[in-house]
């Protein structure tokens, strides 16, 4: 069926330094994306904890529209959509800057930290009040109640779903080839183009995404026994 | 030590507690009684304001705990509170769990904290179990970790809010003989208890409360010998009937 | 942004009908409920395969899910464009390659969903239906399947809005769907890219929006009918782990 595969056409030439630049770049904008996704979590959870009402519905819309919109749609409108309200100075700096990697960590991170505030959120809801008067009862103040009860507890349990949406937000950077950004899924189909080899080409991408998923997961799976062997 | 003054507080429309007055004092180990819904947690959970009053003064040690200058956190590490579900914090060991507090709100180092700690583990005894975490521990165990917990700030007095309702019959003796050692050393204490044979032993004084209101108020021989209320001898009749 | 609305409402919403096939948010739909519908059965049976006795059967599944698990969903969108031609036999349209590669991945995500639902159910329950003399498929199909299922609903409605959400993947391989028209629009105008996209977003988080509300009101039912037990935080957070976009 599929003839003689031939993995070496693959590699060969220029193409094995465009793979490993393809790899360079997903794991440029998996990084990018997962520090603003990661600290805009943080915040966007930290507010919504505080009770005020503005901040809560505010946070609240904006986790709504991130996790109901695809990201690919995301994604096409900060990049199609969102440079034409910049003025002409910028647009110009940011297409001479690599802007396909920015707009696409812009709109991955947003909408990841959507659901990284959502998982922090459901954390800090399962630790019992119960910890927190036994904390008051000590005379811990407010930030000491957090930090030392409260905090540690909601990071441990929200720690399975980070890992997940980590891996998905890993997964998601496969969609910034969409606006010509030249990670892996991309610079895979170049090849593809070039050498006809489609099922190699495809198999390569398919075992690098595999690697780093399934080695993301386990990670997570070990952090997590390292918990469950200290506390409940 | 602690004086209740017309205290009231309603959750909504329905008023736990009507116009409590009494007075707790230094050295006096005082139980609370009552038919559940009569109001005896939310009374000893009002003295370090886990709940608020809506009316009425509570005094601790003559200073008024309502006092707008108050220093809600000085004020809490110098009264011992010990829950129903303990509420041991799981992530920390039975030692860090002793110490967080001397180190964290009284600014103790960490090598003074741990010797206390030790001490007080011993005193309830548990000094072998130093190093473990909660869910390793049985009920039993760990309500005596969050007593030494909350003696570790050395408080002045003690409320106990049910502390042996949630453990399994063959624990709850290990966890009053601790409660009645304190008494013996002369702790003030309030404890809010079922345990009528820990009442007889160890308490000065019984309140009796029935929807909100302490109904009667004796020494231990006098409530169990001759009730005065007609609600009392029932509360007590239907202990004695099991 | 009204006038782009006015203008081409009738494309976004039905694409080239009646003067071509039909596409845009239609075609979503179609796509989504087809993508449900065809994919539940295979994931109830990867499933039970994940909670079977037998090995090889658990082994197998458990690869199967990690795998597709493992796969950002634009690479299995061409790899059944490049497989699903040579499965058949002769070329197929864009759309079939979408349904098929859809339905592969949603089984192994609905079987997740499935999987959580049959294990939250307590042990009991296979215990007393064993005891009564059941058998294994006796037991699934009158005593666990329609419990799991009916608690699962909330879980499958948020799997169905990642659906939604994922058939915008169409646009790559030029399936007619909403993103798709969308797309052809902003071509047409090229001035004014933002409101165009901005439209696109703001319909699916309509569609979504409002499913979303649906599973988690009907969720609050489901868990005040059932006893207290049920009422896991659980549950939840299955949702948004199982997110598949």
């Amino acid at each position: 069926m599929f003839g003689r595969l031939d993995f070496s056409a693959v590699f060969a030439g220029p193409f094995a330094h465009l793979l490993l630049s393809g790899v360079i770049k997903t794991c440029e904008l998996t990084a990018a994306s997962w520090m603003l996704a990661v600290g805009l979590g943080v915040m966007l959870a930290v507010l919504r904890a505080s009770g005020i009402p503005v901040a809560t519905k505010v946070v609240a819309a904006f986790v709504a529209y991130h996790q109901n919109v695809p990201m690919l749609v995301q994604i096409l409108l900060w990049y199609f959509g969102v440079p034409t309200l910049l003025p002409d100075a910028a647009q110009s700096w940011v297409n001479a800057h690599d802007g396909e990697l920015i707009f696409a960590s812009i709109a991955i991170g947003l909408c990841m930290s959507a659901y990284f505030s959502e998982d922090l959120r459901s954390g800090l809801r399962s630790v019992h009040y119960g910890q927190q008067e036994a904390a008051r009862s000590l005379g811990l103040g407010f930030f000491a109640t957090l930090r030392y009860v409260t905090l540690p507890q909601a990071i441990r349990n929200a720690l399975p779903p980070f890992v997940n949406h980590t891996v998905l937000l890993f997964k998601n950077t496969s969609l910034a080839m969409t606006i010509g950004a030249a990670e892996m899924t991309y610079v895979v189909r170049e090849i593809e183009n070039e050498t006809f080899k489609t099922f190699e080409a495809y198999a390569v991408a398919t075992l690098f995404y595999l690697a780093v998923s399934l080695g993301l997961m386990g990670l997570g799976a070990l952090a997590g026994k390292r918990i469950q062997n200290q506390a409940r | 030590m602690i004086r209740f003054s017309k205290v009231s507080k309603w959750y909504g429309d329905y008023q736990a507690l009507t116009d409590v007055t009494a007075e707790v004092k230094a050295g006096e180990v005082v139980v609370i009684c009552g038919p559940s819904g009569s109001g005896k947690s939310t009374l000893i959970r009002t003295v370090n304001r886990l709940e608020e009053i809506k009316s009425g003064a509570i005094y601790v040690n003559g200073q008024d705990i309502h006092a707008p200058g108050l220093k809600i956190n000085d004020f809490r590490s110098g009264i011992g509170f010990v829950f129903q579900s303990f509420n041991l914090f799981p992530h920390l060991s039975v030692t860090e769990n002793v110490c967080l507090a001397p180190v964290r709100v009284s600014g103790r180092s960490k090598g003074e904290a741990r010797d206390h700690a030790m001490a007080l583990l011993e005193r309830v005894g548990l000094a072998h179990k130093a190093n473990a975490y909660p869910a390793q521990l049985s009920g039993g165990q760990q309500q005596r970790v969050a007593i030494a917990r909350a003696l570790a700030m050395n408080p002045p007095v003690m409320l106990f809010d049910e502390p042996t309702s949630a453990l399994d019959p063959e624990m709850v003796g290990e966890v009053l003989s601790v409660m009645k050692s304190l008494a013996r050393d002369g702790m003030t204490m309030v404890c809010v208890t079922h345990e009528m044979g820990f009442a007889r032993e160890v308490s000065d004084r019984i309140w009796f409360m029935d929807r909100g209101v302490i109904l009667e108020e004796n020494s231990p021989n006098e409530f169990f010998t001759a009730p005065q209320h007609a609600r009392s001898k029932a509360f007590l009749s239907d202990l004695r009937s099991h | 942004m009204l006038g782009i609305i006015q203008d081409n409402w009738l494309l976004l919403l039905v694409g080239q009908y009646p003067k071509g096939p039909l596409g845009g948010l239609a075609l979503t739909l179609i796509l989504s409920v087809m993508g449900l519908v065809l994919s539940f059965p295979i994931s109830i049976g990867i499933a039970l395969c994940r909670t079977s006795p037998i090995r090889m059967l658990y082994v197998g599944s458990t690869v199967l899910v990690y795998i597709v698990r493992g796969i950002p969903l634009v690479m299995f969108v061409f790899w059944g464009y490049f497989l699903v031609p040579i499965l058949v036999g002769h070329s197929v349209t864009a759309f079939t390659t979408l349904i098929c590669t859809l339905i592969v991945y949603e089984a192994a995500y609905l079987s997740e969903v499935v999987r959580a639902g049959i294990q939250a159910l307590p042990k009991g329950q296979v215990e007393a239906s064993r005891a009564l003399g059941l058998g294994y498929w006796k037991t699934n199909l009158w005593v666990i399947m329609p419990q799991a299922l009916y608690n699962m609903v909330p879980s499958l409605i948020s799997q169905f809005v990642s659906i939604i959400k994922e058939t915008s993947i169409g646009y790559v391989i030029s399936v007619q769907e909403l993103t798709f028209a969308a797309n052809q629009i902003n071509s047409n105008l090229l001035t004014r890219p933002f409101p165009v996209f901005l439209i696109l977003a703001i319909t699916y988080f309509a569609v979504c929006f409002v499913l979303t509300q649906c599973a988690q009101h009907l969720e609050r039912t489901i868990t005040r009918k059932r006893s207290p037990k049920m009422a896991h935080p659980r549950s939840m957070s299955n949702d948004s782990v199982l997110e598949g976009q």
